[in-house]
């Protein structure tokens, strides 16, 4: 798979819904998948690498309260409660290695998809 | 286990950690921060940068910047558990407002330690104790401590007991025939409710307890709570006249009004904080809705504040606070509250006061903002502010609405030029 037609901005939801371990792996930007439960589903290279954490003791935890618990407030988790489609795009600074960084959130979810996505740009 | 680096459990344990933990200079920019920390502090950051523990707190807690800048010693603890009140009113009845903990710690000359935690069930926990405490203590109280009387439906007192006579230093004889009003009667301070107000509520919903100053026939004063009951005769349904308990509560000494003045005031201005802004607008909602009782909210922010605290730096910034604080709280009526808001946002609750008398007053204080010179190394300094006003009867009672439609002036004075006063007679013009 040709995988630099995928960026960041336009990367559909089927698409990384479909993709191989593999292929989460080489995008440039992090992407992390939970269930309806916020449990971690996918945790690709290039998050693992911005979070210093190892994708194997991520994968099955609660993502908003075990690792991501920047974004457990109204504007990131509680959208996901609320809002059945989301593919928005919004400013953020997260911890990462507990420093504030500045970053790009691509928050996606669809009706017909059970698992959600966060795409996190540095 | 094994195969794990140390620094991978550490992070893991600081990402999953439910305390906010922040490591930052003495300017306030943050060198660490785990995600906790950012949970709580980004929304309330707003437009300001969430980089800076100070800036990132100036609408919530701007006493954080004073605290810790008044702290001298080299090291040690500048303050635990400090309260940050973010709501003012809960935004739905089912949810808590929230409040936020804050512990400081220097560790040493630019550099700071702060934890964050939410702490908004503990303070309703807190609340109810206090009310069961105040009921328990009632229980417990001596009988001798309760003065009764009764009154007609206009006030007049009919009897009254011995312990009336000891409580307030007037004969029962002496004041059969005169209007309870009179007796021990200063004007109501702060939001309290005058005799005929409460027999109102009384009348109508059997009962109203309400504490304030008296004054005993010697003219010392005491903090009395008073309970007004309505009698009715049998199958009548107007009340035929009311059952008042006067109760005599000893009073906090100086070391609770010391602490009372800290929980309430804003620690650079000395004008009420955003807690006692909050619970005085609850109070002042709750006898709106009893009475319809006006109440008229005045925000105001100084204009190109930003620009004196970069271009002066923060001392003389400080020092403006605390001189607009003067001057407005100097024009304040007495059942008026200044209060710190934020940074250098300001507002004034006017319990009584109609629309016409909010903007007349807002006005004075617009002036009188004008009218201050502060001097410094490079001359004199001058600021000016924007007012905006509203009342609770234009918001049907709601709080939110009211502190939204005082700041949606607010911002039409602004965008109007500035250094001037919208009420809703002046919103459209």
């Amino acid at each position: 798979m040709v995988l630099e037609q995928y960026s960041f901005d336009n990367v559909a939801l089927p698409e990384l819904d479909t993709m191989r371990v593999e292929d989460h792996d080489t995008l440039p930007f992090g992407v992390v998948g939970f269930n309806a439960d916020t449990l971690v589903q996918v945790y690709n290279a290039t998050e693992a690498r911005m979070s210093g954490l190892d994708p194997a003791t991520v994968m099955g935890v609660p993502f908003f309260d075990a690792v991501a618990q920047c974004m457990n407030n109204f504007m990131v988790a509680q959208r996901f409660e609320d809002e059945p489609e989301i593919d928005d795009i919004v400013p953020y600074v997260l911890t990462l290695r507990m420093r504030p960084t500045r970053v790009r959130l691509r928050l996606l979810a669809a009706p017909g998809i059970a698992r959600r996505y966060i795409l996190i740009e540095r | 286990m094994s195969d794990r680096s140390s620094e991978e459990e550490l992070l893991e344990f600081l990402y999953a950690c439910p305390v906010g933990l922040i490591e930052c200079d003495s300017s306030g920019a943050i060198a660490m921060m785990n995600p906790h920390a950012m949970q709580h502090l980004l929304p309330l950051a707003g437009p300001r940068d969430p980089g800076n523990l100070f800036a990132a707190l100036e609408h919530h807690a701007p006493e954080l910047r004073s605290i810790v800048a008044a702290y001298a010693p080299a090291t040690g603890r500048i303050c635990d558990g400090h309260r940050i009140f973010v709501d003012l009113a809960a935004r739905r009845r089912t949810t808590t407002p929230k409040v936020l903990a804050c512990t400081l710690v220097k560790l040493g000359p630019d550099r700071l330690m702060a934890t964050l935690s939410d702490i908004s069930e503990q303070v309703a926990q807190e609340a109810r104790l206090r009310q069961a405490d105040t009921w328990f203590a009632t229980l417990l109280d001596s009988v001798s401590h309760y003065a009764a009387l009764t009154i007609t439906p206009s006030g007049e007192i009919q009897s009254a007991d011995a312990c009336f006579a000891r409580q307030t230093g007037h004969a029962a004889v002496d004041v059969i025939g005169r209007h309870l009003a009179e007796i021990g009667g200063s004007e109501p301070s702060g939001g309290d409710l005058r005799l005929d107000e409460q027999l109102l509520i009384a009348a109508r919903e059997g009962w109203h307890l309400q504490e304030g100053w008296q004054q005993r026939a010697d003219g010392e004063r005491y903090w009395c709570q008073r309970l007004v009951v309505a009698r009715s005769e049998r199958g009548e349904p107007r009340a035929s006249g009311f059952s008042v308990i006067l109760r005599d509560v000893p009073r906090r000494g100086e070391a609770a009004e010391d602490m009372r003045r800290l929980l309430n005031h804003d620690h650079l201005t000395g004008a009420a904080n955003r807690r006692h802004f909050g619970e005085v607008l609850k109070r002042e909602q709750r006898h709106w809705r009893e009475l319809r009782q006006s109440l008229s909210l005045i925000v105001l922010d100084l204009d190109h504040f930003k620009a004196v605290n970069d271009t002066h730096g923060h001392p003389v910034g400080d020092t403006l606070l605390r001189r607009v604080t003067d001057v407005c709280t100097a024009l304040l009526p007495p059942c008026g509250i200044f209060a710190r808001l934020g940074g250098e946002e300001f507002g004034v609750l006017l319990p009584r006061y109609d629309e016409d008398q909010a903007a007349a007053l807002a006005e004075a204080m617009r002036a009188a903002i004008a009218g201050i010179a502060v001097d410094t190394p490079r001359g004199g300094l001058h600021v000016t502010a924007s007012l905006g006003c509203a009342t609770l009867n234009e918001t049907d009672g709601s709080i939110d609405a009211l502190l939204a439609l005082a700041d949606d002036r607010l911002y039409a004075a602004k965008h109007a030029g500035r250094n001037r006063v919208r009420s809703r007679e002046t919103a459209t013009a």
